[in-house]
């Protein structure tokens, strides 16, 4: 797509090292910078566009601040332009004070739930300069060491397909090892006929087995 | 004949907006549920979630979380316990942080901000959970609203009956014990399928189609009903060696 606009993303810095962060030059010298240089590795580059900082694993943040919040949208232009212009995984720190609280409510709901991208709130620098640090330092960790990503972890289907097979009205724990038994799937069980059935189990529960499968309304 | 109701999305319009609360909601969080009722206009379909705060779509849980509470690292085990759960069950998962209640007389303590605090968003956020800020019960309640608006255009809203009667009530069960399906997911087993033999007996796609679930989370219910149970693989069996 031709473009006669100046890159709103710098090409490359999707690739940033562990530990480090790339930070667009017009944060040089603030009070954010300052905190964050003695955390992590902090370079400045110019010409980032649209970001404000590049962390490890294909992240940018975002920042708002206080000032862009109450003096109108031009944020959302940003934004939406970001949002256009590539797919790397995003976060937007905002800050949300006490003048710029009344707004954070439709912000978070533009950000999150219509642009699709996390955000998270602070209420000065100093915390965001916390917050960058965590998030490079989560960014920076080897492995899967993070507990909420799911490990798939093989469980054995037996127990539950004893308690599945106890929900079939008037099966218990006894009947419903009978039945598998005889039927070893609930596939099987189900497919069963009332005869077939009553080589398992007493002809009662061989019926109730036998229609639960097949009740319609 | 499977469908027994309209194919997913197609009257998304012409119903009103359901949720699903968990019942212990009622006791934590009374007026996110009369919001939602009296203010917004939504279908609050109280059920026994187990483990679920909220369900706003076929795919989507949100989990509420006081701000204290999320924010004490004692709870850190429960709240991980608490999200894996969710992350088995759903394939959006995602988290209110709601400030706490205020009492009446009383000033709101200053929040302070931890390394525990910014470590857990995080790791959360690098997890892909979606994350939001309430100030309060109301404000969670319209967030519910919008979540569940956002999953409706995208054709993914509740659209099922969510009252369960007569020989449903024991399909419903029986479905619920297949291992990683939501309740909502049980639900759309019960009503979308004529007799539980039908669903028994479904390929991979009608059930991806019907429960309206990914292709891997039908394959895995599939593979759950075709299962070839051996007894000697019970827990009560272990001194039983497996065989190689």
């Amino acid at each position: 797509m031709a473009t006669n606009e100046s890159t709103p993303i710098r090409a490359g810095a999707s690739s940033v090292p562990y530990g480090h962060v790339i930070g667009s030059d017009k944060w040089r010298g603030t009070e954010l910078a300052q905190l964050l240089q003695g955390k992590v590795k902090l370079v400045f580059e110019d010409g980032l566009g649209l970001v404000d900082f590049h962390l490890p694993k294909r992240t940018c943040i975002l920042y708002i601040s206080e000032s862009d919040l109450v003096s109108g949208s031009a944020f959302k232009r940003r934004l939406v332009r970001f949002r256009k212009a590539c797919n790397l995984s995003s976060i937007v720190i905002v800050e949300k004070t006490r003048l710029s609280d009344q707004y954070f409510p439709p912000v978070q709901n533009f950000v999150v739930l219509e642009l699709g991208m996390s955000l998270l709130p602070v209420t000065n620098q100093s915390e965001a300069a916390q917050l960058i640090f965590h998030l490079v330092q989560e960014r920076s960790k080897e492995g899967n060491s993070n507990p909420f990503i799911l490990k798939k972890r093989s469980q054995l289907s037996e127990p539950s397909i004893l308690q599945t097979v106890q929900k079939i009205p008037g099966v218990g724990k006894v009947k419903a090892q009978q039945l598998l038994l005889y039927f070893p799937s609930i596939n099987q069980l189900a497919n069963a006929s009332v005869t077939e059935l009553e080589t398992a189990v007493g002809r009662g529960i061989a019926s109730q087995v036998h229609s639960f499968f097949r009740q319609t309304q | 004949s499977f469908m027994k109701v309209h194919p997913p999305g197609s009257s998304a319009n012409d119903k009103a907006l359901c949720i699903l609360t968990d019942s212990r909601e009622i006791s934590s969080g009374p007026e996110v549920i009369s919001c939602l009722k009296n203010v917004h206009g939504v279908k609050v379909q109280v059920c026994s979630l187990g483990g679920c705060d909220y369900i706003v779509s076929n795919r989507m849980a949100v989990e509420r979380k006081i701000q204290s509470e999320f924010s004490n690292s004692a709870n850190r085990s429960r709240l991980i316990e608490r999200i894996q759960h969710l992350q088995n069950l759903f394939e959006r998962v995602c988290l209110v942080v709601e400030k706490d209640r205020v009492k009446p007389g009383e000033t709101s303590k200053i929040f302070q901000r931890t390394k525990y605090y910014d470590s857990t968003l995080s790791a959360l956020i690098s997890a892909g959970i979606r994350i939001l800020f309430s100030s309060s019960q109301e404000e969670s309640a319209g967030l519910l609203k919008e979540l569940a608006l956002l999953e409706q255009r995208k054709k993914s809203g509740i659209i099922i009956p969510t009252e369960v009667k007569g020989y449903k009530q024991e399909a419903l069960q029986f479905y619920l014990t297949i291992p990683n399906i939501n309740y909502l997911t049980a639900l759309n087993l019960c009503h979308r399928f004529e007799s539980v033999k039908q669903m028994v007996n479904s390929s991979v796609d009608v059930i991806a189609n019907l429960a309206q679930v990914n292709p891997q989370k039908a394959e895995e219910i599939f593979r759950y009903l075709h299962y070839v149970f051996e007894s000697q693989m019970l827990p009560s069996n272990n001194n039983v060696k497996r065989k190689q």
